[in-house]
């Protein structure tokens, strides 16, 4: 039915997973660079993820994503062979190209077949880059290397070899015997032991095994490490570790020591064709066979339908047995209630379990920020290091989507407005060198995202003062205010505390964005920020989108939910004095001001018996943009399942989704931040449009 | 999901007519004031007894309002408002019809009375425009008859996506 269809969103979220792939060995790559250890296995994956990714496109008729794959790969392949040697200049292009293959792919996907207007420059920066000098000429001679052995090394194999006799690293033979059956086995486990002490060039049979069914290899190993402390590490009666010896042509010695066949005395010039062993062994390492399954989340939603039918049924059967127990069928209706309840218990593992493979690992939206952070601190030229804790942690996947957005604009307001230049952080004693921390962790049902930076933290009095300066608050409230309250400003819409905008953050457009889309998910945001110490943003979220607390009210004779994210307290109001300001009415709560909104006036809804005498105030709303919902009832709390309103209701403003009430009933979310945005911004206006509309 | 009782026993009924006429269809024929409508069946995923709506505000007015059947968010609209005929009081005979909208969104509509499944072939069909004259609305499809009476077929797809 969608085979076509099918197959195209397969090569979508397959290229996906490939520039994932390839950004993050990038970001790997460019720690390790920074470090001074750059590591080839992730130019080796980075490669190999752009390589499939070529083929992947071709094969799919992508002509912008082959041809940036071909200059990507091309760039790699000089980089993997050390013909190139890495470089941050190098790098950035490269972490271009994962943008701009995410955006082929977009554009790809909506049908549109022009290339992005990003796609031609960067091809040009690729093709232009300067071809790269290396200076490996020479390092093979330091060795008395069998010239049968370096005729078989690939040309990578060879740069590695040269590279590691440039490091200064010295050679050792590992003579290794393994039975054929666990060959495959065998050598992971080797290079795993092996991998800490240095580097595998290359592994070649010696074609002297001592059985028919036991193979012989000579592994060439380069290491900084000493000859006893490899035999210490890596021998076993199997594995025997001999240095090779350098020839030292520069003292003019005759190699002495051992014979350059010592390495491999009769290695044959290539594997022989009955001699498959080891050729299977690459083989099962390149094709690491995996053990995941791409699944469309609507067909996840779609079984997790089924459950709720299920359960039906399970009512139903229930029901029946009501009804046989009625005429006297004891023993039956026993028997019937046992398979009941395990009917039941598995149901709920069924939801579980669906609900559980929803479930995806921030690292994912964690490598995207990471990319970003790189790039923003490159623009700006601050030197900032990322710390990332807890990306396995877990959230459902549009959780995780959603969040993308949010975080990228945290990170950014960190890098730009956080951290400060590097002059500025030397003179305070910091280290030049800004750190942000990007915490993730389980926390009960919840999961923290915690965003930490060791810059200048807010400047609370700033933020008071530019309130104040806008009229959002008066000086009475300003001198009211404490810290917390005055940190929460930074989610006020339209305040910004760096006074000039820049290209990073922009023009204070923003932190009220990211906090009305966290509460939209059922999350909460807290503000912590220390003057010249740092800030620290932290981010509750629900593990499971559905899942939200939520006050449940009662207003002309409808239940509608606000989410407890987003209310402060609820109050009686039995009449207290009201007046009108700039067209809202406006009550007095401990000595300050709070807006009101009566719901049913602003929702139009039809009263059919007039308002009870004692109603309440729900306090709602963010920072300073706080509210007064004017409802008939408190019902109370609840744990509710929001779902988004169909297509049909897409124009309706003021409700983020509705909920099942378990009786067939339904009740509506309202969307706080919306509403208070009519109250506030567009005032009666609004009111006015919405009465014509209704 | 089950299938509709009333589709069921016509489908049986029917089965040697369709079998000497493949082309023909089957319609859901429904009462709206008074007045006959048929939709192709094959859109009704299912009829319901209407379920407690609860009102949306600021929604058009032909959105009667939202209910759950079996978890699923519905929105329940107003056929007689959609298609500007006289409103009625809920009966018991009222119900819902559960049709596939646009967006792949569940719509449900509701209807006075539903009737039976009629099979019609397209030569029992008449252009709307030549019995209702020319300023039928799009979404009128076609005019049949059924037992003396007209019945409208509706075409949902043009009906929900205007």
């Amino acid at each position: 039915m969608d085979g076509i269809d099918g197959a195209r969103e397969e090569f979508y979220s397959e290229a996906q997973e490939l520039i994932d792939t390839l950004s993050r060995n990038l970001l790997a790559l460019d720690a390790a660079q920074k470090a001074g250890l750059p590591d080839p296995t992730l130019i080796n994956e980075a490669f190999r993820a752009v390589h499939t990714l070529k083929g992947l496109a071709g094969l799919f008729g992508s002509t912008g994503t082959s041809r940036l794959a071909h200059a990507t790969e091309d760039l790699l392949d000089e980089l993997r062979l050390g013909r190139r040697e890495l470089r941050a200049e190098l790098l950035d292009p490269l972490f271009r190209s994962v943008d701009v293959f995410t955006q082929i792919l977009l554009r790809d996907k909506q049908g549109l077949d022009e290339p992005p207007p990003t796609l031609e420059p960067l091809l040009s920066a690729l093709r232009g880059l300067e071809q790269g000098e290396v200076a490996e000429q020479g390092a093979l001679e330091q060795y008395a290397l069998d010239p049968g052995v370096l005729a078989v090394l690939t040309e990578y194999e060879e740069h590695r070899l040269r590279a590691s006799i440039l490091a200064g690293l010295a050679l050792y033979k590992l003579r290794v015997c393994f039975d054929l059956t666990s060959i495959d086995r065998a050598l992971d486990e080797l290079k795993e032991r092996a991998k800490p002490y240095g580097e595998i060039i290359t592994y070649l049979p010696t074609g002297e095994s001592p059985s028919v069914d036991t193979i012989e290899l000579d592994v060439l190993f380069a290491s900084a490490a000493d000859l006893s402390t490899l035999v210490g590490a890596l021998g076993t009666d199997r594995v025997v570790v001999e240095p090779i010896a350098r020839s030292r042509p520069r003292e003019g010695l005759a190699p002495s020591v051992l014979p350059p066949a010592a390495l491999a005395p009769s290695a044959p010039a290539v594997p022989q064709a009955g001699d498959a062993a080891p050729e299977v062994g690459l083989e099962r390492s390149l094709k690491a066979v995996s053990q995941t399954v791409r699944v469309d989340i609507r067909k996840l939603d779609h079984l997790m339908n089924i459950v709720g039918e299920l359960s039906l049924v399970r009512s139903a059967l229930q029901r029946w047995g009501e009804r046989l127990r009625a005429e006297g069928h004891r023993a039956l209706v026993t028997e019937l209630q046992r398979l009941g309840r395990t009917f039941d218990r598995r149901l709920l593992e069924l939801q579980d379990g669906i609900l559980e493979v929803r479930m995806v690992p921030l690292g994912q939206v964690f490598d995207r920020l990471a990319r970003v952070l790189r790039q923003v601190s490159r623009e700006l030229g601050k030197d900032i290091r990322l710390v990332i804790t807890g990306a396995e942690t877990e959230l459902d996947k549009l959780i995780v989507e959603e969040l993308s957005d949010p975080l990228m604009h945290m990170i950014r307001n960190a890098i730009d407005h956080g951290i400060e230049g590097a002059e500025q952080r030397r003179a305070v004693g910091k280290p030049a060198a800004g750190t942000i921390a990007l915490n993730a962790f389980q926390k009960g049902n919840h999961v923290m995202i915690e965003i930490e930076d060791d810059g200048g933290g807010i400047d609370a009095a700033a933020l008071v003062a530019r309130a104040v300066r806008m009229g959002v608050l008066d000086a009475t409230e300003a001198s009211q205010m404490s810290h917390r309250e005055a940190l929460e400003l930074v989610f006020t819409p339209g305040l910004s505390t760096k006074l000039e905008a820049s290209d990073v953050s922009g023009r204070g457009v923003g932190m009220d964005v990211v906090k009305t889309n966290i509460a939209r998910l059922g999350g909460v945001i807290d503000l912590e920020s220390e003057p010249g110490i740092g800030t620290k943003l932290a981010i509750t979220l629900p593990t499971t989108l559905a899942i939200v607390s939520a006050l449940m009210v009662e207003v002309a004779g409808q239940i509608y939910a606000v989410p407890l994210a987003v209310v402060s307290e609820a109050l009686a109001f039995d009449g207290q004095e009201t007046r009108r300001l700039e067209g809202r009415e406006v009550m007095s709560l401990r000595g300050a001001s709070l807006t009101l909104c009566q719901l049913a006036v602003h929702l139009r809804l039809a009263v059919a018996e007039p308002a009870p005498e004692r109603r309440f105030v729900v306090v709602s709303g963010f920072g300073a943009r706080r509210m007064g919902l004017v409802v008939d009832r408190l019902i109370g709390q609840q744990d509710i399942v929001v779902k988004p309103l169909g297509h049909s209701l897409a124009a309706v403003r003021g409700f983020s989704g509705a909920t099942d009430l378990g009786d067939q009933r339904v009740a509506l979310v309202l969307d706080v931040g919306a509403l208070i945005e009519e109250v506030f911004v567009l005032g009666d206006a609004a009111h006015d449009a919405w009465r014509l509309h209704g | 999901m089950a299938e509709v009782p009333e589709r069921r026993v016509a489908r049986r009924a029917l089965q040697r007519v369709v079998a000497r006429d493949g082309a023909a269809e089957e319609y859901l024929s429904f009462c709206l004031a008074g007045e006959l409508y048929g939709v192709a069946i094959t859109r009704v995923r299912e009829i319901a007894i209407v379920p407690p709506l609860t009102q949306v505000p600021r929604a058009r007015p032909e959105v009667l309002g939202l209910c759950s059947v079996r978890g699923l968010l519905v929105t329940v609209l107003d056929l007689r408002r959609r298609l500007g005929v006289a409103e009625g009081p809920t009966t018991r005979r009222s119900r819902v019809l559960l049709v596939g909208g646009p967006q792949e969104e569940v719509l449900g509509l509701f209807v006075d009375e539903v009737r039976q499944v009629v099979l019609l072939a397209p030569t029992e069909l008449e252009p709307a425009s030549v019995v209702l004259g020319a300023k039928t609305p799009d979404h009128v499809a076609a005019v049949g008859r059924l037992d003396g009476q007209l019945l409208v077929i509706i075409d949902l797809k043009l009906l929900l996506e205007s």
